[in-house]
């Protein structure tokens, strides 16, 4: 169980600039996501800690030691593919056993390693069968038990439930997280669906376009964004561009179609900004020290356990989502609505240029 | 441990690798040396006058009227009449010089294979009649390879009292008189019959492979049935027809066995492929700077319409644009005038086409055949096999010496293959696999004349050396030639096996701790083991009745005769020793057989289709 630290890594593939220095620092026994869209350049990071693909340049340590260009078969990052990557004509126990038997030890000691992974991820009495007479989630166990039993450094998990239906996606969620829990080691994890990510993550790094966007626990990251990308990716929400229009020390009021909303924090210097409002945070109703505004109601819809109104102001659609039934009552489309929301919950970051 | 810069641009892995390094230049270094030099040792003979470099005998053979002429000599065809005082149609085509030649020819067979190809292709892709699955099998029939007889048989249904003649003449009296090919056209015919099925694989593939919701929507739109194939099945299937006729058109540029055996006639005679032939047969003028540039001539011809469809089909990807997945195709029951076109045009003409086959394996079993049919029943032909120690003695050459190809075609298109597709990023790689695909379009009887050059010299007077006659053994030049000639075909089919593992297997395998050597031996080799083994029987098969290589330079030393060798020996000389030719073919037929059935069998449980080019 070692940490990981990444330094200014740099990678392009021909043309494209895959990682444009990333800087990460996972600690030992720590389960560590990177989250990020398609391309964002989390499976390129994954796989050069792999040490299946190798950098331009930036520096690899794991604990004191560089790994940079250490051949991934010497490295003891150990990989679960996307795809399990399990070999078909193996049966699970010489999947499982195939990095012991590398190591050559003792065929006992083999033996017992995998019965003990086996155990782990509860596929006892599975030995004898082969890839394909297994189910989804059991290709899963076994692709965890491979890179488990021969007590890797790190574990590295590159989108590990994309491949699952929903409800197994859960089931394995809590089983990752419970025997990384009972092995101590470090994860690192990666996906491109946030809420996956703030549910089974010590920490989080949310990449975008080849750059790290923020780093830190799920809370940090939803509650406190500190960039438009990450506020945008993290769920559902308002992202409504908006001008400052007054600075007074650390707040400022800002304005955007005509409405004007003061006292809000913002320290950055640019003035072209956004605003983001999460839509759990606007109520309905008023409530104290928060700021209002006043549109028209340009829909409600019904989800079952909430329901989302979106209030027209000028252009801007803005989205609110409450769990009270009251709240919507007599509400309808053109007719007037006003939100509320506390100016704690609202968030002024400068505008991207995404 | 650091990285290589160049290791990375040459391998594509920037961490130095000896499986990776050879994977590269074995094979590389292998076609560098027993492709490019032989044909630059040519280049180097063939570019040289009185000690310098001239186009001396390029100008000779562009210049002279026997090579190249734009003004025909020769009737097509002329009415002759028979001691009987009976006039027959007699024939042969028209001389426009050995280049034109051998282009017309070549041009002829393919817009002769392509019509009958794609038209028995649509007929089994796209329509369910009674006696589809007979004909299907029938359509393998032609298939088989019996270098020579085969088209003895063409030439034998083509005579005056001829089996088409017969049926034409005498019971249907549609020909006005009896018909008899020869010459060029005897050629055209029995390559058109030999190479039509290459077509036919094509075209089949191709309209299978069309995604059928884009006709469907096609006549949704209100396209009708000839409206549908001109618009839409045909130019989508176009590019898939097209590689197999240029295929066909560069085996017609090579192809010896249709003018050795319409030798007869002296127009047959006149086609590169066989000048170069009777060069290395006649002995006195095969060293000669001319044939060098001939074939030169020849090998550029058939790269320049391998490069062209290479760039045509690369052009028109179309299959891509379709979601994958396997879809269920179009097939309908005949309507009635397709049926009556089916059952009275499109069935004769494939039971003719497998006629040569079927003549094949009478010749072997009959004493004489001097009329329609063969005549007088016996195993002699056959029994000979085993008996005669020089029929069995040829065989023992080549099943020596395709075993031994085959070793090294598994090498080499394993290695090629592995490298080029998974180390994408290589510089090499581009390079490895237009090397690896040129002997495609590299006639054999080129490749028989660089090795004839390169061997007398760079190993003269060893038993490497042809000129060296008795004291030549072509052992080791004729596996180098089967292994090359037949690399890019065994390539492909292993490549698609690579193809279908998906690399994270062979990376899952690096990342618990084995090395290349390990992941390759131990993953990716078991998981392609049955492209492996129906690989190697195909190429077997191939091996056993090789041509080109074998009838010339293997052909030197009676002693180490491959088959081909002996059979072409039957057949241009003695009467009655066709029967024992074809008595060989059928014995190729029967290797074919097996081979195919078994490479379909094993290769079925988990591969629903394998190339058999």
């Amino acid at each position: 169980m070692v940490d990981v630290k990444l330094e200014n890594i740099v990678k392009t593939f021909g043309e494209t600039v895959a990682l444009k220095g990333i800087d990460l620092h996972i600690k030992a026994g720590e389960l560590f996501t990177l989250l990020g869209p398609s391309g964002c350049g989390k499976s390129t990071t994954l796989r050069i800690i792999a040490g299946l693909d190798f950098p331009d340049s930036g520096t690899i340590y794991f604990g004191d030691e560089e790994v940079t260009y250490l051949p991934s078969s010497k490295r003891g990052a150990v990989l679960v593919f996307q795809n399990y990557a399990l070999w078909p004509h193996m049966t699970v126990f010489d999947n499982v056993a195939y990095g012991l038997k590398l190591r050559k030890l003792p065929k006992e000691e083999i033996k017992k390693k995998v019965e003990w992974a086996l155990e782990l991820v509860k596929l006892q009495g599975f030995e004898d069968r082969y890839p394909t007479q297994l189910s989804g989630g059991q290709q899963q166990r076994v692709a965890i038990a491979r890179a488990l039993v021969v007590e890797p450094k790190v574990l590295l998990l590159d989108e590990p439930l994309s491949n699952l239906d929903a409800k197994l996606r859960l089931e394995m969620r809590s089983e990752i997280r419970r025997i990384q829990r009972e092995l101590g080691i470090t994860v690192l994890y990666v996906t491109h669906d946030q809420e996956e990510a703030m549910a089974i993550s010590d920490r989080i790094a949310v990449m975008n376009v080849g750059t790290v966007e923020q780093v830190g626990t799920p809370k940090e990251i939803y509650e406190s964004p500190r960039t438009e990308f990450v506020a945008s990716f993290m769920g559902k929400t308002n992202v409504i561009p908006a001008k400052v229009v007054e600075r007074n020390g650390d707040r400022v009021s800002v304005e955007f179609e005509g409405i004007r909303l003061d006292g809000l924090y913002y320290t950055e210097k640019s003035d072209d900004v956004v605003v983001v409002i999460r839509p759990e945070r606007i109520r309905l109703h008023p409530v104290e020290n928060a700021v209002s505004f006043t549109g028209t109601v340009d829909l409600v819809e019904y989800y079952g356990f909430f329901i989302e109104v979106v209030g027209l102001f000028g252009e801007t659609r803005i989205i609110s989502r409450t769990i009270s039934d009251r709240d919507v009552a007599g509400l309808r489309p053109t007719q007037p609505v006003t939100f509320y929301v506390e100016r704690d919950d609202i968030i002024v970051l400068p505008k991207q240029q995404l | 441990m650091k990285v290589s810069k160049w290791s990375e641009r040459l391998f594509g892995t920037p961490i130095f690798d000896p499986v990776v390094t050879t994977s590269f230049l074995f094979p590389l270094l292998y076609l560098i040396a027993f492709l490019i030099i032989p044909v630059l040792t040519m280049l180097a003979i063939a570019f040289v006058y009185n000690g310098h470099f001239s186009l001396y005998w390029f100008k000779n053979i562009l210049t002279s009227d026997y090579y190249l002429s734009f003004r025909p000599t020769g009737e097509f065809y002329r009415l002759v009449t028979m001691p009987s005082g009976e006039q027959i149609y007699y024939v042969q085509g028209v001389d426009f010089g050995v280049i034109l030649n051998s282009i017309i020819v070549s041009l002829s067979v393919m817009i002769l294979t392509t019509i009958l190809g794609t038209v028995f292709a649509f007929v089994m892709a796209r329509y369910d009649f009674p006696g589809k699955n007979i004909v299907r099998i029938l359509l393998f029939v032609p298939l088989l390879v019996t270098p020579f007889v085969n088209v003895f048989i063409v030439k034998k249904m083509f005579l005056p009292n001829g089996l088409i003649n017969w049926l034409f003449y005498d019971i249907l009296h549609v020909f006005p008189h009896r018909i008899v090919i020869d010459g060029l056209v005897g050629v055209i015919v029995a390559q058109t019959m030999t190479y039509y099925p290459i077509v036919y694989l094509n075209a089949y593939a191709s309209f299978i492979n069309i995604d059928p919701t884009l006709e469907e929507q096609a006549e949704n739109l209100g396209s009708g049935s000839f409206h549908l194939f001109r618009t839409v099945t045909f130019p989508l299937a176009l590019p898939g027809i097209a590689a197999g006729a240029t295929l066909v058109g560069i085996f017609s540029l090579e192809d010896l066995a249709a003018p050795i055996v319409f030798q007869g006639n002296p127009l047959a005679r006149k086609l590169m492929s066989f000048q170069i032939y009777s060069a290395f047969t006649s002995g006195f003028n095969v060293g000669s700077p001319q044939l060098a540039a001939l074939a030169i001539i020849m090998l550029t011809i058939a790269i320049l319409m391998f490069l062209g469809i290479r760039k045509y089909v690369s052009m028109r990807q179309y299959a891509m644009l379709s979601k994958g997945g396997r879809w269920k195709p179009r097939v309908a029951k005949p309507k009635g005038w397709q049926a009556a076109l089916i059952y009275l045009v499109v069935l004769p003409m494939l039971l003719i086409s497998i006629f040569p086959q079927i003549g094949v394996v009478l010749l072997a079993f009959s004493e004489s055949w001097s009329g329609t049919w063969p005549e007088g029943f016996t195993t002699q032909h056959i029994m000979s096999i085993v008996t005669q120690p020089d029929i069995e003695r040829v065989i023992m050459n080549s099943v020596m010496y395709s075993t031994a190809a085959i070793i090294v075609i598994l090498l080499l298109s394993l290695t090629a293959s592995y490298a080029s597709s998974r180390f994408k990023k290589s510089q090499l790689g581009p390079v490895l696999d237009s090397l690896s695909t040129i002997p495609i379009a590299v006639p054999g009887i080129v490749i028989a004349m660089g090795y004839f050059f390169f061997f007398a010299k760079v190993f003269p007077d060893t038993p490497l050396d042809p000129t060296n006659l008795l004291g030549f053994n072509p052992a080791m030049v004729l596996v180098l030639a089967y292994s090359i000639r037949r690399l890019p075909f065994a390539a492909r089919s292993i490549s698609a096996g690579i193809q279908q593992v998906h690399v994270s297997l062979e990376e899952a395998a690096l990342n618990l701790g084995a090395g290349r050597w390990k992941a390759l031996t131990g993953i990716l080799m078991p998981l392609i083991l049955l492209n492996l083994l129906g690989g190697a029987m195909l190429s077997f098969v191939y091996c056993m009745s090789e041509t080109s290589v074998g009838i010339t330079l293997g052909s030197i030393n009676p002693d180490y005769y491959p088959i081909t060798a002996r059979m072409v020996e039957l057949m241009t000389s003695a009467v009655g020793s066709a029967n024992l030719a074809a008595a060989l073919g059928v014995f190729l037929m029967v290797v074919q057989i097996i081979a195919i059935v078994l490479a379909n069998l094993i290769t079925k449980q988990r591969y629903s289709f394998i190339g058999l080019t």
